[in-house]
């Protein structure tokens, strides 16, 4: 069976569709940052099959820029979610509603 | 053979890098590390040392920048690879990015003096994020649009979050981080698929350098019926508009202007908001000028939504912070009007934007710099009422705030008003009737929360008490100096507009 760009980009989409639906309904903020990370590396998956696909490298460089920025946006969503942790005691979306009108 | 080849081919690549045309980036990323090596060797004195170094490098970057707009601008060619594309536009913005750095800094300056806060950085975060957003004006390319656009929005979640011993700013900065992060991933999927269909070898026009924006407009033009190219260009555009804060993606903006520290609210009113507007124009003037059958309609369905939900939302708010930001909303529906204008093919439209967003800056730090004043020690807590007989407590803070609100409303001397009739001239131009009466609506509907608000400073409602002493406020002299700037910038812009008047 030969694997064509078509079924990356399904994968692709599948993956990016799940993280952004966790976003949206998942409580838990740790896991609402996982499915943040999901959707980056949705966005990964289907670069590297279009570079290879278009035969360029760009897409490829690309991934590597995607990378480094989901690790410094990580480095400073962790350290967020600990600061608060140690002042509410609590991570749940539900909890984290002072600021409302 | 293949060594020489790598040499010749680095080469190539290396003769476009002229580091000297992004001296003002440089300038500022400099200016921060010395900031780092101050707050490290001034000892006693670096509450003072650190902001008077970061704000008079500014100054100094500023006056660079303003004599250099005066000598005529000189295109040149292909720079970086074609990763950075210098206009006259970007050099405008980079005089804009690198005033409300200034500003920011002075609103720090008062703010950090209430808080027990780290100091030294609050300053390099604002250097290095007004670097990025320079970097962003000028981006020629996806890689370079996503990189220093990444760059702001990390830089914003850390100065979000700065007033970590507060619940508040850390639940601020967690909201933004959150919404940030699915509004990157969503435009980068766009990007993604822009690339991906640019660079397909069955279609007409393909081209191997699918994320270089001038590559991708000649290929969007013989494809500008393409349902994947399409997809990419809404998606692209969703991912700006977070930043801008049109709705449907203003859900984060009263809850994280609320939580920021005043000073980083301004920052993101006003430069944020800008930077978003720059990176829009770039891209309808550029890559997705072909594709006007679909922006046109889909920027002036979110331009009407926008100008009348943030007006209409503004009404209730009690908090000022979320007034700003719910009339923030608005006024990105406002400058929506020349992006559409722009589409239809009304370059004037580019310059009312950025004249708009000029008397913007001007208006809102005024009213920033009053708030600022006002605040108590609990920065997310500042209610209308806070500002009862301001008039009479302090009436200079009470002058300022009135000028800058009625700038921000529209008031026909100030540079408000004329602000909005360039923007209102240019889309008469494109005959966008329907937007132009969403506008006007919406202008009619915040002149009510506007004076709302400085009703407030200036009569005292019947159940306060009569006998009350009046608590003056002390202003430091240097803080009135600035203010009273503003407030007079505010209204000459109002009567004498320079080039920008010439134009229309």
């Amino acid at each position: 069976m030969n694997i064509g760009l078509n079924e990356y980009l399904f994968v692709s989409g599948l993956l990016f569709a799940i993280g952004f639906f966790g976003v949206l309904l998942r409580r838990n903020t740790l896991v609402i940052y996982m499915c943040m990370e999901l959707m980056l590396n949705a966005v990964n998956l289907a670069l590297v099959a279009f570079s290879r696909y278009n035969q360029t490298m760009d897409g490829n460089i690309f991934v590597f820029f995607i990378i480094t920025v989901a690790a410094a946006e990580v480095a400073v969503g962790l350290a967020i979610i600990v600061a608060l942790y140690r002042k509410r005691r609590s991570v749940e979306v539900d909890d984290l509603n002072a600021l409302s009108h | 053979m293949n060594q020489q080849l790598l040499t010749s081919l680095s080469e190539q690549y290396a003769s476009t890098n002229h580091w000297a045309v992004l001296w003002p980036e440089i300038a500022l990323a400099l200016l921060a590390v010395l900031v780092l090596l101050v707050d490290l060797f001034t000892g006693k004195v670096k509450a003072l040392a650190v902001p008077l170094v970061a704000i008079v490098g500014q100054i100094a970057v500023l006056f660079a920048l303003l004599f250099k707009a005066s000598c005529e601008f000189e295109g040149s060619g292909v720079l970086f690879s074609g990763m950075i594309l210098p206009s006259n536009l970007s050099e405008v913005m980079r005089i804009f990015f690198v005033l409300a750095s200034i500003l920011v800094s002075w609103l720090g300056m008062v703010y950090l003096k209430k808080q027990y806060l780290p100091r030294m950085e609050f300053y390099c975060l604002t250097l290095l994020v007004t670097a990025a957003m320079m970097l962003l004006a000028q981006s020629a390319n996806f890689v370079m649009l996503f990189v220093a656009l990444e760059t702001v929005t990390i830089g914003f979640y850390v100065l979000v979050s700065y007033g970590r011993n507060s619940a508040f700013s850390l639940e601020g900065g967690l909201k933004y981080l959150v919404l940030g992060g699915t509004s990157t991933a969503i435009l980068l999927f766009g990007i993604v698929l822009l690339y991906g269909i640019g660079g397909n070898p069955n279609l007409p026009a393909h081209t191997t350098d699918s994320l270089n924006f001038a590559a991708l407009e000649g290929f969007l033009a013989a494809n500008a019926d393409n349902f994947i190219a399409k997809i990419g260009v809404v998606l692209v555009i969703c991912g700006i508009c977070f930043k801008i804060g049109a709705v449907p993606f203003q859900i984060w903006i009263p809850d994280v202007y609320q939580g920021a520290p005043t000073p980083v609210t301004a920052f993101l009113a006003v430069s944020s908001k800008a930077a978003g507007f720059i990176v829009l124009i770039n891209l309808v003037m550029g890559p997705f000028a072909p594709m006007k059958e679909l922006t046109v309609p889909l920027l002036s369905a979110i331009a009407v939504v926008t100008i009348l939900f943030g007006n209409l939302t503004a009404i209730g708010q009690r908090n000022v912070k979320r007034v700003i930001g719910l009339s923030g909303v608005a006024h990105a529906g406002y400058l929506l009007l020349g992006v559409v204008a722009l589409c239809k093919g009304i370059e004037l439209g580019a310059w009312a934007i950025i004249f708009y967003l000029f008397t913007y800056l001007f208006g809102s730090f005024a009213v920033f710099g009053v708030m600022a004043q006002v605040a108590g020690v609990d920065d997310e807590n500042q209610d209308v009422d806070h500002y009862i007989d301001l008039a009479r407590r302090q009436p200079f803070l009470a002058g300022v705030l009135a000028i800058g609100l009625g700038s921000l409303a529209g008031i026909p001397p100030l540079a408000g008003f004329i602000g909005k009739v360039f923007l209102f001239i240019v889309a008469f131009q494109a005959e966008l009737y329907t937007l132009l009466g969403a506008a006007i609506t919406g202008v009619v509907i915040s002149i009510y929360y506007y004076f709302g608000w400085i009703r407030e400073a200036y009569y005292k409602p019947q159940s306060w008490p009569t006998d009350k002493p009046v608590q003056p406020m002390q202003v430091c002299v240097g803080h009135k100096v600035a203010l009273a700037a503003l407030a007079i910038v505010t209204v000459l812009l109002g009567f004498y507009q320079g080039a920008f008047g010439s134009g229309f």
